[in-house]
């Protein structure tokens, strides 16, 4: 599959990655190997097999509707963030 | 000038009101709390943090896709939908993008017309934003709120149904009891698409989209916006550009927004994290079961004796339907017009809805109203105090009794009251006046004889005594 200099520069934009002229090309050769080599699959005939979506055939987990006592508590996870103010996160102006 | 049909779909994400959130073990209820107070390393996204399904959260779709008539698919299970915000700690949210688990169903609006519901999910909320000159804060409370986002088929026609939708989709979700139903505090909201074609057209025109209104007027005004504007740009030649647009309530207009991500690109996968949902038929039935009477149910039952004007105010109060569902059929209507013009009518309404008297002390108080042991003025004075946290123990009678308020229906006491008001010099006139033949005296004199008896006298059966002795 081939991957074009435009399929990186809107990934990238997707996830608000900023990369360089070099970055552009390496990561296009190393994404066309990782690519390249998943699609040997592609030579398996699977019209007769289901999606898989799940790996375990595991259906219905879910919990209690219970609240318990968190390990982190706010000033740990806050502490995570690059900046904070007013006990909440501070990021750079969106929209 | 060309005549435009509109088409309007709508979306609407209403918060569920389960103890704790869709994927974490943390307090659901944020408000009034202090921001990141309600959080766990989930909700944070840290790595190798793992979702975990609130049950519950499965029981109130079930019960909120039944109000609206749906089917409940057995099978359903979550996807990833990424996108890069700040709004969103993990980068994608989880939601049920292939497989809902609210099906095809519709709601009927109070005037009979059908909207068809597309299908619902269940997903995660983002977290809050509040935008300042150079900078955005996160509170992360919101985080994994369990929402269901309920799509709409294309079925709305005018401004006035899509208010009548918004406000019947609210009232259905408040009447199963999976949301608090807050407005002001967003636990509704809706996304608006307005199109608007050439009366005979066969293709629809161009839509846009309205986010995140979180008002019944605001839809309208919105979409009556909309349609205006899209009619004009069409009359004008122009084109409509799809694209989302923001309402402002203050300027009463729509702007456009970034189009740039237009092309959306969320890039769904299965959530591996998350096993799917494979619901036996019985425990469908069994959950479904729990759904209370709907506003529906209610039309029909009291449709025919209510007008329908109140019928409808009281529609907006749950527990005022439920309580009226428990008065003596032959006396819902007085119950309900205390209800509407009285009950509601007080500065603290919203307080006296959370302790309603019981079915039992307002029977009592009808019926003490239809054998005039209390007149009118007196029955909505008892009324009131029937909410009284003090009185709520006792009962009608024994409340009436004490503020003095039940009505002297005794021929003889009311005789011998009327004998004593006559016989005061300063009635000799108004009795001289009524027998020359000026009949509105006799207001002035049984106003004597309430007043004698304190407020207690039947005035009905006084005017009548009082007619009697003056002939």
């Amino acid at each position: 599959m081939e991957i074009t200099r435009e399929d990186i520069v809107h990934l990238a934009d997707l996830s608000d990655f900023a990369l360089c002229d070099t970055e552009i090309d390496s990561l296009g050769s190393d994404l066309k190997g990782i690519i390249g080599y998943i699609s040997q699959l592609e030579e398996l005939d699977t019209a007769v097999i289901e999606p898989t979506y799940q790996v375990f055939e595991m259906e219905n987990v879910w919990r209690s509707d219970e609240a318990i006592p968190q390990d982190a508590n706010r000033e740990q996870l806050l502490a995570l963030a690059k900046e904070e103010k007013d006990n909440q996160v501070k990021v750079p102006k969106v929209l | 000038m060309t005549k435009y049909i509109p088409t309007i779909g709508i979306e609407c994400h209403v918060q569920l009101s389960t103890k704790t959130k869709l994927f974490s073990e943390v307090d659901n209820d944020a408000r009034d709390k202090e921001p990141n107070s309600c959080v766990s390393p989930v909700d944070y996204a840290l790595p190798g943090m793992l979702p975990r399904l609130n049950g519950e959260a499965i029981k109130y779709a079930i019960l909120a896709g039944k109000a609206m008539n749906c089917k409940i698919n057995a099978y359903s299970r979550f996807d990833r939908k990424h996108y890069f915000y700040p709004d969103s700690p993990k980068g994608y949210q989880i939601t049920q993008f292939y497989h809902p688990i609210i099906g095809e169903g519709y709601v009927e609006l109070p005037s009979g017309t059908k909207i068809r519901i597309e299908h619902a999910h269940l997903e995660g909320d983002a977290a809050k934003l509040t935008h300042f000159e150079s900078y955005s804060l996160v509170d992360f409370n919101r985080v994994d709120t369990p929402l269901i986002e309920i799509v709409s088929m294309p079925d709305i026609h005018s401004a006035e149904d899509a208010h009548d939708y918004c406000r019947e989709l609210w009232r259905l979700m408040c009447y199963a009891g999976v949301t608090n139903g807050d407005l002001y505090n967003g636990n509704m909201r809706f996304d608006v698409n307005t199109s608007v074609a050439p009366e005979g057209a066969e293709k629809l025109g161009t839509r846009t989209e309205v986010k995140n209104l979180n008002s019944f007027k605001s839809v309208e005004r919105a979409v009556t916006y909309e349609i205006d504007r899209q009619s004009k740009l069409l009359d004008k030649g122009e084109e409509v550009i799809q694209e989302t647009r923001g309402w402002s309530d203050a300027t009463g207009k729509t702007t456009g927004q970034r189009s740039k991500e237009e092309a959306k690109d969320y890039r769904y996968m299965p959530e591996p994290d998350l096993p799917p949902i494979n619901l036996a038929e019985d425990y469908i039935e069994e959950e479904s079961a729990k759904l209370p009477l709907m506003p529906m149910n209610y039309r029909e039952k009291f449709g025919k004796v209510l007008n329908t004007d109140i019928l409808e105010i009281l529609l907006d109060y749950p527990v005022l339907m439920q309580k009226l569902n428990e008065i003596n059929a032959e006396h819902v209507v007085a119950v309900a017009n205390l209800f509407a013009s009285v009950l509601l009518a007080e500065e603290k309404s919203a307080e006296y809805l959370n302790g309603l008297p019981s079915a039992k002390n307002l029977n009592v108080l009808i019926e003490m109203n239809k054998n005039k042991e209390l007149s009118s003025t007196a029955t909505k004075e008892v009324f009131l105090r029937l909410f009284d946290p003090q009185m709520k123990s006792r009962d009608t009678k024994a409340i009436a009794k004490e503020l003095g308020l039940i009505q002297e229906n005794d021929l003889g006491t009311l005789e011998a009251i009327v004998d004593t008001v006559l016989a005061k010099p300063e009635t000799q006139k108004a009795q001289d006046d009524y027998r020359a033949g000026e009949e509105k005296v006799i207001g002035f004199l049984v106003g004597q004889v309430m007043k004698e008896s304190h407020g207690k006298a039947n005035p009905s059966s006084v005017q009548e005594i009082l007619r009697k002795k003056l002939a």
